[in-house]
């Protein structure tokens, strides 16, 4: 880890001028800074921490489990868990790549519609750009709730069982296209697209080989909302999908969550014995947990160059 | 000026078109084509699909399955079916979404227990079958205990076809067999919570800390005998001992007062988990680190139970069996009133409760493929059922036509039966009552109950101090206007019934 860190050091040291010990003149006392990495730290493992309770749970012997209930470091580590999934694992294996497909082609539907649209609502010579601005915004007041949605999908789209139900509710976003509207008329000065159009550029090549390198930071973090929010998506799936094929593996997850709640619930019923007994185990349930985060946990730090540069990048001084 | 006035003419179309939908209250009858078959046996000229809605996990092999059954039922009925199979912890949520956005379905799943029966049967979700029950379903009469159609009638009127199954409920005690053996135990004297006592005070002080003697969650409530109202999570009820023609508060009654005695005794000797009061659930069968708990039975339940532990478990009953309105409404088939053919959706539910080939077929699968048969009715799994094909026998029709497996006994259904006969009836069997008066005063009563409950009924608190502090509370939540509320509603239905 050090000897990668180093010539970025190396490259960022300053120049020496002086051998006195000169502070930049924002810079917070060493003291103090020191105090707010540990309460930056310890709010970080606080986060982190509930996670790898439930990776070490996935290793441990599900009998231990039961015995002695969870523990930071179990008795008996047993990769039982895992193994079961591998055996049994048609099912995962099937909800994963839906999972996958659907946040893959889900999200680049997103981003084109969301930025294509929000960038004309940005601009100012777009003479709707009132009303078009006023239909996202209404949206986000007024829905027709559930049972409506419900209609619309199953008998006008008739997108039952098949995966654009999983996709194409949830594929505009009026609070996307705000904030990349709002992106829009902050980074992307008129000045730049001025000199574009003088220099002959078509509307739709401004937009692609201009406004969006400009913008990148912007569609990188719609991207990731919009990734983790179809990654993350079970309720579609439980309203629209019967097929086995075609559930996204939270979707699995919440069923198995659903069903131990109403066994607590009918705890009192021969019923919610037999029921019992067809559900995976503790130790089963949180390897699958771990499998579903995974992914999005490592996708993160890809998107994380994006956010530090946040929204400073500019491309006039003005 | 226009625009605006058809935009408002758009919203008063879509604000009626959603009321319509939505299905509120009219028995929409009148849509579903009048023509009440003219074909006789076999049904209309045309072949219909019906789709049915049932409540389990998901099953693999369904679609093989639904084929075999189809074959059939096209040469019975002239239809085919379309089943989908709705998780348990998913049914009641989707149902009234499925149900407000008028699909056209025509048998789904309904019970007192998921996408309650009796809510959605007064909202006008379901068709009054009490005619196509004579005309389409005099099998399911015939084979059906007819306290069934009794208890499950909502003003004389029956929305759903029940399953033919266990109609009684009656709680035991269960055994963890291994001690009762060690200590040479006679737990046939055993029924009532204080006849308990000196067997706790055995394993306490001969079996390691670890043994709960009396292991249950903080869902335990002593046993009383009571025909509760809305359930035993729910303050009000019959004495069944007492004045049958009352519904009082059941924190006030003797008995409770007593039992929690006993209970906070044994809690204070320690045959309770100490942390019993938010104790979610218990693992016992997995632990195998008990004594004793309770559990509500069946025939030959304990043969279930000791399977699935894979030690033996005994079972020594608390009460005799007694048949609730809620035990006939425990698992049922309704037919939509959006159904299109509802002729056609009660000859299958015939079919279903009547027929052991196709109850057989869509409860354990195909011959060969997901078992085979050992005798003549008795079969062994095959490991593709455990794989593609486990389907809830209880909730998808006449229980006593099922195969048996072989470890069952062999009078399993005639014990069933026997059951059922030895039940008696609670004073308000039949009795439904309708809490919307009293919403309000009933989901904050049944909040304070959550609060109180677990510490007051495992022992954990004192009663003398907590049990008067919980009335209190109750009191000024508008229990006793539950009370008069359900007094009323049952003094009426008794007027109605001449009972």
């Amino acid at each position: 880890m050090s000897n990668l860190s180093e010539p970025i050091k190396r490259a960022s040291a300053p120049a020496k001028k002086s051998r006195k010990k000169s502070r930049d003149l924002n810079a917070i006392s060493p003291l103090s800074n020191v105090i707010f990495n540990i309460a930056i730290g310890l709010f970080a493992l606080s986060c982190i921490f509930p996670f790898l309770f439930i990776i070490i749970i996935s290793f441990t012997d599900e009998k231990t489990l039961a015995i002695n209930g969870f523990k930071l470091f179990p008795e008996v580590w047993t990769l039982d868990a895992y193994r079961f999934l591998m055996e049994s694992g048609q099912q995962m294996a099937q909800s994963f790549g839906v999972t996958l497909t659907v946040t893959v082609v889900g999200t680049a539907l997103t981003l084109y519609l969301v930025t294509t649209y929000a960038y004309a609502i940005s601009r100012k010579n777009f003479a709707q750009r009132r009303f078009f601005s006023f239909l996202a915004f209404f949206t986000m007041l007024f829905s027709g709730g559930l049972v409506p949605s419900y209609i619309v999908v199953t008998q006008v789209l008739h997108l039952r069982d098949s995966i654009w139900a999983l996709i194409l509710p949830s594929i505009m976003n009026a609070f996307y296209i705000i904030v990349m509207r709002t992106f829009f008329t902050t980074t992307v000065p008129d000045a730049v697209i001025e000199s574009a159009k003088i220099d002959g550029a078509t509307e739709f090549g401004i937009y692609t080989r201009i406004v969006l390198p400009i913008s990148l930071p912007g569609i990188a973090t719609i991207g990731l909302f919009s990734t983790l929010g179809f990654w993350n998506d079970w309720f579609n799936a439980l309203l629209y999908i019967d097929n086995a094929n075609l559930i996204p593996l939270q979707t699995l997850l919440i069923r198995i969550q659903n069903n131990m709640d109403f066994v607590v619930q009918n705890s009192s019923r021969v019923v919610s014995y037999d029921i019992a007994s067809t559900l995976p185990t503790e130790t089963v349930r949180m390897a699958m947990v771990v499998l579903a985060t995974l992914p999005v946990a490592l996708a993160y730090p890809f998107f994380q160059k994006y956010f530090i540069q946040g929204l400073t990048i500019g491309s006039v001084k003005e | 000026m226009k625009t605006r006035k058809i935009a408002l003419l758009m919203v008063a179309l879509l604000l009626a078109l959603s009321t319509v939908l939505a299905g509120c209250g009219g028995s929409n009858t009148n849509d579903t084509s009048g023509n009440t078959a003219s074909g006789g046996e076999s049904g209309d000229k045309d072949t219909v699909k019906l789709k049915v809605y049932l409540i389990g996990g998901p099953q693999r092999d369904l679609p093989m399955v639904q084929e075999e059954m189809n074959k059939y039922l096209m040469e019975k009925i002239n239809a085919t079916v379309d089943i989908t199979m709705i998780d348990w912890g998913d049914y009641s949520k989707r149902m009234p979404v499925i149900t407000a956005s008028g699909e056209n379905y025509d048998i789904a799943f309904t019970s007192s227990w998921a996408y309650d029966y009796l809510p959605n049967a007064t909202r006008g979700a379901f068709l009054p079958i009490n005619d196509l029950l004579d005309k389409y379903g005099q099998g399911i009469k015939e084979q059906l205990d007819p306290r069934f159609l009794t208890g499950s009638q909502i003003d004389g009127q029956n929305y759903a076809v029940p399953v033919n199954k266990e109609l009684a409920s009656q709680w035991v005690w269960r055994f963890n067999k291994q001690y009762v053996d060690k200590y040479n135990m006679d737990i046939t004297k055993i029924r009532t919570l204080e006849d308990l006592e000196p067997y706790l005070q055995q394993i306490k002080d001969n079996e390691p800390a670890d043994i709960t003697p009396l292991a249950v969650p903080k869902g335990f409530k002593p046993y009383l005998a009571f025909d509760f109202l809305l359930g035993d999570e729910f303050p009000v009820g019959i004495n069944m001992n007492g004045d049958t023609d009352k519904y009082v508060n059941v924190l006030e009654s003797e008995e409770l007062k007593s039992s929690l005695k006993t209970i906070r005794k044994y809690y204070q000797a320690g045959y309770l988990r100490k942390d019993v009061a938010t104790l979610e659930g218990i693992d016992n069968i997995k632990t195998g680190k008990w004594f004793v708990d309770r559990e509500q039975t069946q025939p030959y339940a304990e043969l279930g139970w000791s399977r699935s532990a894979g030690y033996d478990i005994v079972t020594t009953p608390m009460q005799d069996p007694v048949i609730f309105t809620g035990s006939a409404t425990g698992a049922m088939h309704a037919i939509s009133a959006n159904s299109k053919n509802p002729e056609r959706a009660m000859m299958f539910l015939n079919l279903l409760n009547t027929d052991p080939y196709l109850r057989n077929l869509i409860n354990y699968g195909i011959e060969g493929t997901h078992y085979k048969k050992i005798s003549d009715n008795v079969i062994e799994d095959l490991p593709a059922m455990k794989d593609g094909f486990q389907m809830p026998g209880f909730a998808l029709g006449n229980l006593f036509l099922t195969y048996m497996h072989k470890e069952d006994p062999a009078d399993k259904w005639e014990a069933f039966k026997e059951f059922n006969n030895s039940a008696k009836v609670a004073p308000s069997f039949g009795f439904n009552f309708n809490p919307d008066p009293v919403k309000t005063e009933v989901a904050s009563i049944s909040a304070i109950v959550k609060e109180f409950y677990p510490s007051i009924m495992t022992g954990a608190v004192d009663p003398d101090e907590h049990l008067p502090k919980a009335i209190e509370k109750l009191k000024a939540a508008g229990l006793d206007k539950v009370i008069a509320e359900a007094q009323k509603q049952y003094d009426e239905w008794k007027a109605a019934n001449q009972k």
